[in-house]
């Protein structure tokens, strides 16, 4: 009830963020019950099974965007009034929990009524029965199947936003003051040799099965190498993000840097986690997209059915949502060192001064390097 | 308007500050002579924190006049504030306020860095005034592995390291044990002695006071009276601190 009557006094932008989950958890619902539609249609064969599988990617691209917005709902962080009467970080991350189940189970239910709506089911207004192939209209839904497929995103993203905003288990000595004024920044990220060496690999594996050969040791052949290859480079360039994103600080910072450069090139630095993760995905799923159309662009292969256009806009609107929110959360995480500045007379040119070269350098780097993997990807694609 | 007497730096006519209806400042007139050590005593909640950021631009009072040599605070916008408060005042409050990302040294040299010095020199700077402040070797650490009195120390230097005309000093020591404080304090005296610079000080303890040359009295956002501290016992080493420091 706490959680209802706090979300009920929320900002307007936060509401809009928690909307955003709902908008993108109705979404992912309503292919999931394409889907299933899809295998009502035609039952048996591979086709329906992997049309469930590639509902995978919204899932996960919902579950993502859940988590961002959590992370940076005012009424899920810690503060030293509320720890002070025991709502401390375990109940406040079973609250997160609690709101994000109640935006998503509102975008499912809205799903719901939107494809029975399609179907013709709800009758009395507009586009009534309207995607009736689209939605097996002349057979009778399975109710549980139905209600199982719908409950997918809101308990994929309560579990992950209870999991990653509990409290982790430390020694009591170690154990640090949540009102402290100097939190500990976090270490440097140490994904980027990992990054790199997906991505090579999976531009190679790529590479090595479109010319028709057998991947050594029995690891496949043909598209499906070919598609496995191109799921690993775009991972490899998400977990390369935070590396990156750190890098791109250090190299703001070479030689003898200015106020401009020194305190963006370490926000960056500090904030590589935060900003280089959800970086990372969008830099992935736009390496994908890229190369996407470029395999959509062959009659021969098709893997896409007719939702491919808006479960590919769910993903891509999702990744660059849960950008836009990174980035708020960033500059939340920031707004004491911008208070320390602004109290020491830091001219708001020079706020706006930094805020424009973390993205510059960010874009600089990103920008090219997505760009690269894409083409690359897509040349055995394509060929 | 009445023109401020000449010889105060900063000179303020019957402040009044009350946010949200809660009077924090009820008439406050204070000025401040050029090169002396003013404290600002009274306990908590006395109005000493609004005082000094109504005098240091950081806040517009509802009523009243500031004057600064012979700018008018209270009429000047934000940016013109904003620029005083860059070039002409320094801040040192009861949290050190450093900058998480930013080494020692870096946060010292930060005001130089915000000013356009060059990379090199304002290092130099900062490595100096840290070294004067006993904190050389914070220089090269980031805030969160260093002691509350080294942070303490550092926004010291931070302050200083412009030599600013005019220093607030809001309860710099409240946070620090008695030991650190004591010598946080007395370096930053002797420093601002020797270097005539003029330093408003608020302060709950008296015996901090007492290092100032000057104190005024506040009591629920009035002033209750005023002592002055003769040089021998309240500007105690004055001139030995000056070489030292």
């Amino acid at each position: 009830m706490l959680a209802l009557r706090l979300a009920r006094g929320a900002h307007p932008v936060v509401l809009a963020r928690r909307l955003l989950v709902t908008a993108a958890s109705a979404a992912t619902g309503f292919l999931l019950l394409c889907a299933l539609a899809y295998a009502l249609v035609r039952p048996g064969g591979e086709a329906p099974a992997a049309r469930l599988a590639w509902c995978l990617l919204p899932v996960a691209a919902t579950v993502h965007l859940a988590l961002a917005v959590a992370r940076t709902d005012p009424g899920t962080r810690p503060r030293p009034g509320l720890s002070a009467i025991g709502l401390g970080p375990a109940k406040l991350a079973l609250f997160a929990a609690a709101t994000t189940a109640l935006a998503a189970l509102t975008g499912s239910l809205l799903a719901l009524a939107v494809f029975l709506h399609l179907r013709g089911d709800l009758s009395g207004m507009p586009f009534d029965g309207a995607a009736a192939e689209l939605t097996a209209a002349g057979r009778p839904l399975p109710l549980p199947a139905a209600l199982t497929l719908l409950a997918v995103v809101p308990l994929a993203a309560t579990a992950t936003v209870a999991l990653a905003l509990r409290p982790r288990r430390e020694p009591p000595a170690t154990e640090k003051d949540p009102d402290a004024a100097r939190p500990a920044p976090a270490e440097p990220p140490a994904g980027l040799p990992w990054g790199v060496t997906l991505v090579a690999l999976g531009l190679a594996a790529e590479t090595y099965a479109a010319g028709g050969a057998a991947l050594p040791g029995g690891l496949g052949s043909g598209r499906g190498a070919v598609l496995a290859g191109w799921v690993i480079a775009s991972v490899g360039l998400a977990v390369a993000g935070p590396g990156l994103t750190h890098l791109s600080g250090r190299l703001l910072q070479i030689g003898r840097p200015g106020a401009a450069r020194l305190l963006a090139g370490r926000a960056l630095m500090a904030e590589a986690r935060r900003i280089g993760r959800p970086l990372g995905v969008a830099a992935a799923v736009a390496a994908v997209t890229l190369g996407g159309t470029v395999l959509f662009r062959q009659e021969a292969f098709r893997p896409f059915g007719d939702l491919t256009a808006l479960g590919a806009t769910l993903v891509v609107l999702c990744a660059v949502a849960t950008l836009l929110t990174a980035a708020v959360e960033s500059r939340q995480e920031r707004a004491p060192t911008t208070g320390t500045l602004t109290d020491l007379g830091a001219p708001a040119a020079l706020l706006r001064t930094t805020a424009a070269l973390r993205a510059g350098v960010l874009l600089a780097v990103f920008l090219p390097l997505t760009w690269l993997v894409a083409r690359l990807a897509a040349l055995p694609l394509g060929s | 308007m009445v023109a401020p007497p000449d010889n105060d730096v900063l000179w303020a006519r019957a402040l009044h500050y009350s946010p949200n209806g809660s009077p924090a400042l009820q008439g406050v007139s204070l000025g401040v002579r050029e090169g002396e050590i003013l404290a600002v005593s009274g306990p908590r909640g006395s109005g000493k924190t609004s005082l000094l950021r109504c005098l240091s631009g950081r806040l517009v009072p509802t009523e009243g006049e500031v004057w600064f040599h012979s700018t008018a605070l209270h009429t000047m916008d934000r940016l013109q504030r904003e620029k005083l408060r860059r070039e002409s005042f320094g801040w040192i409050g009861t949290q050190p306020a450093l900058v998480a990302e930013l080494t020692g040294w870096e946060n010292a040299a930060l005001p130089l860095l915000l000013r356009g010095t060059a990379h090199r020199a304002a290092k130099s700077a900062a490595l100096d005034w840290l070294d004067r402040l006993d904190a050389g070797d914070c220089a090269h650490q980031r805030p969160h592995r260093l002691r509350q009195d080294q942070c303490q120390r550092i926004a010291v230097a931070r302050a200083l390291i412009t030599l600013p005309p005019l220093l607030f000093a809001d309860e710099p020591t409240a946070a620090l044990h008695r030991a650190d404080g004591n010598q946080v304090l007395r370096t930053l005296t002797a420093a601002a002695r020797s270097h005539r610079i003029t330093v408003l000080l608020a302060t709950g303890d008296p015996d901090v006071a007492a290092l100032a040359d000057r104190a005024v009295h506040l009591v629920d956002g009035r002033r209750t009276g005023e002592t002055p501290y003769p040089a021998t016992t309240g500007a105690e080493g004055r001139d030995t601190c000056s070489l030292s420091v």
